[in-house]
């Protein structure tokens, strides 16, 4: 990463606070709106496979 | 008891919603206990050992919800049943105009540059892969992602200016908006880098009640100091505080890492252009190997004197006097009986947990765990404590397949009542932790459990000390004071630190010296 650091995107989430996509437990999202924090919920229900199983799928297709 | 259920196949909903829905049916007269999980192994031996089994439910797969009932007739779990049926319904229909993924997430807000991610491990890592790929920082909440994942993650974000709070990261602060797990802290001029959730809590909670404030609070991940990761999201958090202009003290929060990390650490930290304190919890003598870097080893100690270097003074101070618990601690110790002699605690904060142990310690006293600081201590069976006992009810081996302590009681419960039918405990010690998606009423989910063990000891002749401290403040959502007043009414000891929690059970169990 290079120097300064305040233009990188970090820099920009410090600078102009959280705006967020939520993915999971949605008291998250709930608690983050409450604050006043920008965010979308997503509707997240698990994949047919799991992250392992869609690597080696990822490999061989 | 008419033990019964329900599988409804590929209905998901994430384990906050379905603790709820478990409450919500437990709440109902005549119902005995009640269950709402995902179809996971893991979830299904636990129904088991519950009482609840048959084809109707060793059919259900991970993606499937299982409801369980256990009532006092068939027609009070029909009627239950049916209610939530309904509810459910309900709710599916609220998510229906929900996007689907990110990348539709991302649609209805392109503006957005922040993932939270709390899916379950195994799909966490390639969620948090795609919100990078399109730019987003991420905040990633959930645990059992691999060592392997969390480099490659940890790698692309660096390549790309963005940073990776997590895998296992509880609690951030960005701007004074809180994430996952945080407490209502005002803003100011300290800034916090930590691996520790529970951690990075305390000291901003203490930070707020001294007057002081928070610029932001930066979780990294609880192995991001290890050897392997090597601690590129706590260069990243480093770099960015350094860079902030509202930040004016770095502290960092952590347990100790390796011998090589260390190393590694202690040279960033003295580069620092900022006055930095570090808080490697446990590492004991005072002083620090680093020119220029304030080194300390409780997280109040590091709230005081990160509070003393922005000119504020600390509520509560970073060394303790413990004689002015004399007579608290003699008023205790009079009304026990001769056999009692044990400290067991019963924690939601892995970090407090590990706080506590390091100060019992201090003290020459031996303490087992199942997190234990000395592997020969570790327990051989969780569910059985040893002499003096301290327990993180938070680690995996508790919380697989159900929401954490910090959201649901019910493991606590069941524990401390439990340690009261043993003759030799003395003292109990709890954490409670408040802030946004904790419990709305933590202390009063425990009391009445916590005036029933206090009973069952007073009926044997004995006294159980409970000795505890609030992690919160005054703005959150379950209000610091109202929770405290609820446990001192109880006949809890309450102090004001974990540390400060766990040097009064020590001169408990110990006597003064």
């Amino acid at each position: 990463m290079s120097e300064p650091l305040e233009n990188t995107p970090v820099g920009l989430l410090l600078r102009e606070g959280p705006r967020a996509v939520n993915l999971g437990l949605a008291g998250f999202a709930d608690a983050l709106r409450a604050q006043g924090v920008p965010v979308v919920s997503v509707d997240w229900t698990p994949p047919l496979v799991d992250d392992q199983t869609a690597a080696i799928l990822d490999r061989l297709l | 008891m008419i033990r019964s259920g329900i599988v409804r196949e590929n209905r998901y909903f994430d384990s906050m919603f379905l603790m709820q829905v478990r409450q919500r049916m437990e709440r109902e007269p005549g119902v005995h206990q009640a269950a709402a999980v995902m179809g996971t192994d893991t979830n299904k031996g636990l129904l088991g050992r519950l009482g609840f089994t048959g084809p109707w439910l060793s059919a259900a797969g991970p993606n499937d919800l299982i409801v369980a009932v256990e009532g006092e007739s068939s027609e009070i779990i029909r009627a239950v049943l049916d209610r939530l049926e309904e509810f459910l319904t309900q709710k599916v229909k609220e998510r229906e105009e929900r996007p689907r993924t990110l990348a539709a997430g991302l649609a209805v807000l392109p503006q957005a540059n922040l993932a939270v991610i709390s899916v379950p491990g195994r799909f966490a890592a390639r969620e948090a892969r795609t919100a990078l790929e399109h730019g987003l920082n991420v905040f990633l909440f959930s645990s059992n992602v691999s060592v392997e994942d969390e480099i490659a993650l940890k790698s692309l974000a660096h390549e790309q200016g963005l940073l990776v709070m997590g895998p296992d990261c509880g609690t951030a602060i960005i701007r004074g908006m809180g994430i996952g797990f945080a407490n209502v802290v005002r803003r100011g001029s300290i800034g916090i880098v930590g691996s520790s959730g529970t951690g990075i809590q305390e000291v901003t909670c203490l930070v707020h009640q001294s007057g002081q404030g928070v610029s932001h609070a930066i979780g990294t991940g609880s192995r991001d100091l290890s050897e392997a990761v090597g601690g590129v999201s706590t260069w990243a958090a480093l770099g960015v505080l350094e860079d902030d202009p509202d930040t004016k003290v770095i502290v960092l929060v952590s347990k100790p890492p390796g011998a090589k990390p260390l190393a590694r650490l202690g040279g960033r930290l003295q580069k620092c252009r900022k006055p930095v304190l570090a808080c490697l919890l446990g590492t004991g003598k005072p002083g620090s190997p680093w020119e220029q870097v304030h080194l300390v080893s409780t997280l109040d100690a590091a709230a005081a004197r990160a509070v003393e270097l922005v000119g504020g003074r600390p509520s509560v101070p970073d060394s303790p006097d413990p004689t002015t618990w004399v007579a608290s601690v003699i008023r205790e110790r009079a009304q026990m009986s001769s056999e009692q002699k044990y400290v067991r605690g019963i924690f939601a904060g892995g970090t407090f947990c590990y706080e506590a142990q390091h100060v019992l310690e201090q003290g020459g006293i031996a303490v087992h765990s199942n997190a234990p600081l000395d592997p020969r201590l570790a327990l051989d069976d969780p569910m059985r404590s040893v002499g003096h006992t301290l327990l993180d009810l938070g680690d995996e081996q508790f919380t697989e397949g159900r929401a954490h302590p910090m959201m649901d009681a019910a493991l606590r419960i069941e524990r401390l009542l439990l340690e009261a039918r043993h003759a030799e405990v003395a003292v109990v010690m709890l954490d409670f932790i408040l802030g946004h998606n904790a419990s709305p009423d933590p202390v009063g989910d425990l009391l009445p459990a916590i005036s029933q063990a206090k009973r069952a000891v007073a009926g044997r002749g004995g006294y159980l000390s409970v000795v505890a401290s609030v992690c919160g403040t005054d703005g959150d959502p379950q209000g610091l004071q109202a929770q405290v007043t609820g446990l001192e009414e109880a006949g809890v000891i309450v102090l004001p630190s974990n540390a400060q929690a766990a040097l009064y059970c020590r001169a408990l169990v110990e006597g003064l010296r």
